[in-house]
């Protein structure tokens, strides 16, 4: 049908393609994205909402997304009968910490890597290339053993120091940095400034779309990281949001289900990403593509 | 990739500063601590660390109050850290080389840790040892030294809703005795439209119909496998008989996270769980009104498991002279009964028996249980082959039970080396 | 080296060279520190242990510790025991679950670019955001919800109940659904498999359970993560749908093709080195899978939702048997860098493909 409309259709008037559908198509194709809008978002919708309902309500009705009736009790208990404000403090200075100084540190890398000349340039880029693609699963038992051996084991810095560097986060950094021109650094260059300064008052403001998406991306990654507390820490007075929320589902609570309470707990461990997501989603789609970059 | 040799350098450049990292690193190491028992002691204030794995809120205050009471008393300190998850934990502090210096030991990871030497023997320093029952202290025993002495114990029994008894036409007297009385009160319940009885799914739970058989995992005294015998074949197939029916279900089928929670929830009529059941009814069910009775006889008579947890002392404690007063203190007849009565666990000593029973009689058949109660397999590495089993009992209905026994055997056989 | 004067004032071009080659060192230094201290000291040293008898007590850096070579590895496959059961039930199981996830994955993140990408559809922006959000949230986080939906009385049962289906109880089924499919069919019976299949088979485990497929328990992990990966994919095919010059799709119109010839011949073809890397991070990031596992079944019911990457946690920190633990995660490696290989040799002509190659590179593209 739409092959006869193609011929119908007058050639004269340049179209791009998607745009000569029938009614029907674009019907089919709202009816799709709806569709799927809702497979994707409503899981969130019976996180929220359930989160709010007594608990039996959640087991008799768990599709509704009208807590009947509604009530905060999952959250007070959230607050007040876990850990779960000392994880939230935890996950922020972890998640913090980690950013700042990845952000700092890849992007030396990074600007090193593109930029400068030294000896054995190339073979530290071959190296951090090597090491993105070493699977982060298979660094459980190494972690562990180095944290160990260290002496750091069950501590903060155990959380903070190995995660500080990315490789891939400086991958994106050298890539960008080779994007711009040469020519201002130059300038810099030749008014005698030093390449400390160079960096610092000259690139790194000019950085700032390839620094925001590193800083989004590390937040996220660092916010939602579980195995690496689960080999570095113990105490739970140093479990992060994931990590505390995790025991909570395998039942340190001791009785019962009380999923309204863990589903509470799992909405306050969402939404801080969520709200970054909202307000910064064209980095988030960024730092998407060009972790694919690296594959 | 462009060229090779720059791959090359690249690796080599990897490993020299992998090799300058490493040689500098291994050095801080902290293998001062050296080899077993070798822990430098020190005596005085001590700022003792204990790791606990609480049933809740109960038990971790109790726990705490206790400690702080030694700790009065004798001029130390006592932190208790309730674990989220005890294993993992211990685990991972005993590769640390800093353990905390008491800690719980189930008897089912006792074999475990005493193994690999991360227990301090200190049985025979805790006044009285004989006091505490006999299969308890077998249980953590290793080569007919007492490794540390029993916390508490527990006891399956058969748990019955009393309300929903009476409305399923039965009365007392209908109370099952036998295997054969089961199948008949559970096939009554079930035409009322009710489920007869929850039961786990674990060889925690499975396994006490092998002992009412006459059968079970392992020998006494932990070195042969006796798995794939008639008795436990026997049990199995009864078992599953009860479960085909929909006599018997477990817990996940009636969407609960175990026993205790279907039972409360009025899910099932019947119930074979320990005593820890109380504290539960009593938090989150208080209006279900149930009485416990010993588990029915199977055709070698009464049978049941028993489930104890102990005081361990680590081997690399610095602390171990102040680690035995405190568990000296926390074992007294009457800090057992103080426990008890704070989240219903069953003392491990004998001359707390009387005054126990006294005080909650209704807990009587979980202690009467003592003497026939079967414990945990007394052998290193049965972690992962009673897990493998459990797996298969999970499957019972689909599931031969002889293949499920075979394949048990031969693990226990090849953990245990023979 | 040269020493004339360079183009700055007072320095020569050497200690200029000499400088820059100690500020290149100086600003790489603490990402190398970091790296070699966490990444490649780690995996040393774990390859160490990998080849003792460590059982978990101090520090496996000492002369006590006994060495026993590559026994860890080779037991994995030739010892019949429990351990090289768990490990080649697991390998099973993530092969299942890679054959499901990564195609499936796939087809989704293609089908929802391709209709995002539809230029008459308003509100594309969101769409695109509703689809790529479940990526960036917490996978613990989203375990929990997937565990509450597929609970018993959640609302995956609930929904199946509005078109009368009765529901599996989720997390307690180990019944693969080849079997089931099977048994379905009238082909086998589940607790009388066909004798020819359970005979024997090739690691220990039975023709019969080779072929189980994915268990019901497996399945909800499996929708979980297609549900949150897509998304990432989408953006990914989305990108290089926008890269297709649009005179490209004028010529295949004027040609007279059809929408689904157009597809297949004009814009399959331009997205084919982009389906490649879909499938190469599809395939390296399933063999990874752990997260949803510890939280949602610990690789229960009955193993079925065991993974080489649990495995080789709970070998380690469970059973303390630390040497086998490592082993598994060793293996486990060369199994995703095979993969690797495997997908840029099959790709090695991707060079000649264009577009989507400098992308990254572009500020302030959104």
């Amino acid at each position: 049908m739409s092959a006869r409309d193609d011929r119908m259709a007058p050639r004269a008037v340049p179209r791009r393609p998607g745009e000569r559908r029938g009614l029907a198509g674009t019907f089919l194709g709202y009816a799709t994205l709806i569709f799927f809008a809702l497979v994707f978002l409503y899981p969130f919708v019976i996180q929220i909402a359930n989160s709010l309902k007594t608990e039996p309500d959640a087991a008799a009705d768990p599709l509704s997304p009208v807590p009947h009736p509604l009530t905060l009790d999952a959250y007070e208990r959230v607050f007040l009968g876990t850990d779960l404000p000392l994880w939230l403090g935890n996950s922020l200075l972890v998640t913090v910490a980690v950013t700042v100084a990845r952000v700092l540190l890849d992007s030396m890398a990074g600007y090193a890597l593109a930029r400068l000349r030294f000896r054995g340039r190339r073979a530290m880029f071959g190296a951090i290339v090597a090491v993105i693609a070493v699977p982060g699963v298979v660094l459980f038992i190494p972690k562990f053993l180095v944290l160990n051996q260290l002496g750091m084991y069950d501590s903060y810095a155990a959380l903070i120091l190995p995660v500080l560097a990315d490789a891939a986060g400086v991958f994106i950094m050298k890539q960008f940095f080779e994007s711009i021109p040469v020519s201002v650094e130059e300038a810099a260059r030749i008014d005698g400034a030093g390449v400390l300064r160079t960096f610092w008052s000259v690139v790194l403001p000019m950085g700032r779309p390839a620094l925001i998406t590193l800083t989004i991306i590390s937040f996220q990654g660092t916010w939602n990281e579980f195995p690496h507390s689960l080999v570095a820490v113990q105490s739970p007075g140093l479990f992060t949001l994931p990590r505390g929320l995790a025991d909570l589902v395998s039942g340190s609570l001791g009785t019962g289900t009380q999923y309204p309470l863990k589903l509470g707990a799992a909405v306050l461990a969402t939404i801080p990403v969520a709200v970054i997501f909202v307000v910064f989603q064209r980095y988030f789609v960024r730092g998407a593509n060009e972790g694919s970059e690296k594959g | 990739m462009k060229n090779r040799g720059y791959l090359r350098t690249a690796a080599l450049a990897v490993a020299t500063c992998g090799t300058l990292l490493a040689s500098a690193a291994c050095g801080s190491g902290f293998d001062e601590g050296g080899a077993q028992g070798a822990a430098p002691q020190s005596s005085g204030p001590a700022d003792l660390r204990i790791l606990i794995g609480s049933s809740g809120e109960a038990e971790t205050t109790a726990v705490n109050e206790a400690a702080a009471a030694w700790a009065e008393a004798t001029g130390n300190k006592a932190t208790v850290t309730p674990a989220q998850d005890l294993v993992q934990q211990l685990g991972q502090a005993f590769a640390g080389d800093n353990p905390p210096d008491v800690f719980y030991v189930d008897a089912s990871r006792f074999p475990d840790y005493a193994g690999v030497g991360a227990l301090e023997p200190y049985g025979d320093k805790i006044s009285d040892p004989r006091d505490f029952y006999e299969n308890l202290r077998t249980s953590f025993s290793r080569d007919g030294k007492l490794y540390c002495v029993p916390k508490d114990f527990s006891t399956l029994a058969l748990i019955v809703n009393d309300d929903l008894w009476k409305k399923a036409g039965l009365k007392e007297s209908d109370i099952p005795a036998t295997w054969d009385e089961l199948t008949s009160v559970a096939e009554k319940i079930k035409a009322e439209g009710m489920a007869p009885l929850v039961m786990g799914d674990t060889r925690d739970r499975v396994g006490a119909f092998m002992v009412q058989a006459g059968g079970w995992i392992a020998s006494p005294d932990g070195k042969q496998a006796t798995a794939d015998s008639p008795e436990n074949l026997k049990a199995l197939e009864y078992v599953r008989t009860l479960l085909k029916d929909d006599l018997a279900r477990y817990p996940k089928e009636l969407d609960a996270g175990w026993g205790g929670e279907a039972f409360g929830k009025g899910k099932a009529v019947m119930a074979i769980e320990g005593n820890w059941i109380k504290g539960a009814m009593t938090a989150d069910f208080p209006d279900v009104k149930y009485t416990a009775y010993e588990l029915p006889a199977g055709p070698a008579g009464k049978g049941t498991l028993s489930f104890t947890t102990c005081w361990g002392v680590a081997a690399k404690s610095r602390h171990k002279e102040q680690a035995i007063s405190f568990v000296e203190a926390m074992t007294k007849a009457d800090q057992q009964m103080t426990f008890a009565k704070a989240f219903g666990v069953t003392p491990s000593r004998q001359s707390a028996k009387d005054a126990f029973v006294k005080a909650f009689p209704a807990d009587a058949p979980f202690v009467d249980a003592a003497g026939y109660g079967r414990g945990a397999v007394n052998a290193p590495k049965m972690d992962s082959v009673l897990a493998d089993f459990d797996g298969g009992l999970q499957q019972l209905e689909s599931t031969a039970p002889a293949e499920l026994l075979k394949r048990l055997q031969k693990n226990i056989q090849s953990a245990l080396g023979n | 080296m040269d020493i004339t004067v360079g183009r700055g004032r007072r320095l020569g071009r050497r200690t200029s060279a000499t400088r820059e080659n100690l500020a290149g060192w100086l600003f790489l230094a603490p990402v190398v520190a970091i790296l070699g201290l966490f990444m490649l000291l780690p995996i040393l040293m774990a390859l160490w242990v990998s080849l003792t008898a460590w059982n978990g007590q101090g520090s496996p850096f000492t002369g006590r510790v006994p060495f026993v070579g590559l026994d860890n590895y080779t037991r994995l496959f030739t010892e019949d025991d429990l351990g090289r059961l768990n490990f080649v039930t697991s390998i099973r199981n993530n092969v299942y679950y890679v054959a499901i996830v990564v195609p499936a994955q796939t087809v989704l993140a293609l089908g929802l670019a391709l209709v995002v990408n539809r230029r008459m559809l308003k509100g594309r922006a969101f769409f695109r955001s509703a689809f790529f959000f479940p990526s960036v949230t917490s996978s613990v986080a989203i375990s929990v919800v997937f565990l509450f939906m597929f609970a018993n009385s959640g609302a995956v049962s609930g929904l199946l109940g509005v078109f009368g289906i009765r529901g599996p109880q989720w997390f307690s089924d180990a019944r693969g659904v080849l079997h089931l499919l099977l048994s379905g069919l009238g082909l086998a019976d589940l607790d009388a498999p066909p004798a020819a299949l359970t005979g024997g088979g090739p690691l220990g485990l039975s023709w019969w359970e080779w072929l189980s497929g994915p268990s019901v328990a497996m399945c909800t992990i499996i929708t979980l993560v297609v549900w949150t990966t897509s998304g990432t994919f989408m953006l990914m095919f989305l990108a290089a749908l926008q890269d297709i010059p649009v005179t490209l799709e004028e010529a295949s119109l004027i040609d007279g093709a059809g929408r689904w010839q157009r597809f297949r011949y004009v814009t399959l073809p331009m997205l084919k080195p982009t389906v490649f890397l879909v499938l190469t991070l599809g395939l390296i990031s399933t063999w990874q899978v752990f997260d949803q596992v510890y939280v949602m079944s610990q690789g229960g019911p009955a193993k079925s939702t065991l993974t080489p990457a649990f495995l080789s946690y709970q070998t380690a920190f469970r059973d303390f048997d630390y040497g086998s633990g490592t082993a598994i995660s060793f293996i486990l490696f060369v199994i995703i860098v095979l993969l690797a290989l495997l997908q840029r040799w099959v790709m090695r002509d991707r060079a000649a493909a264009p577009a989507s190659s400098r992308r990254g590179a572009r500020p302030g593209r959104s």
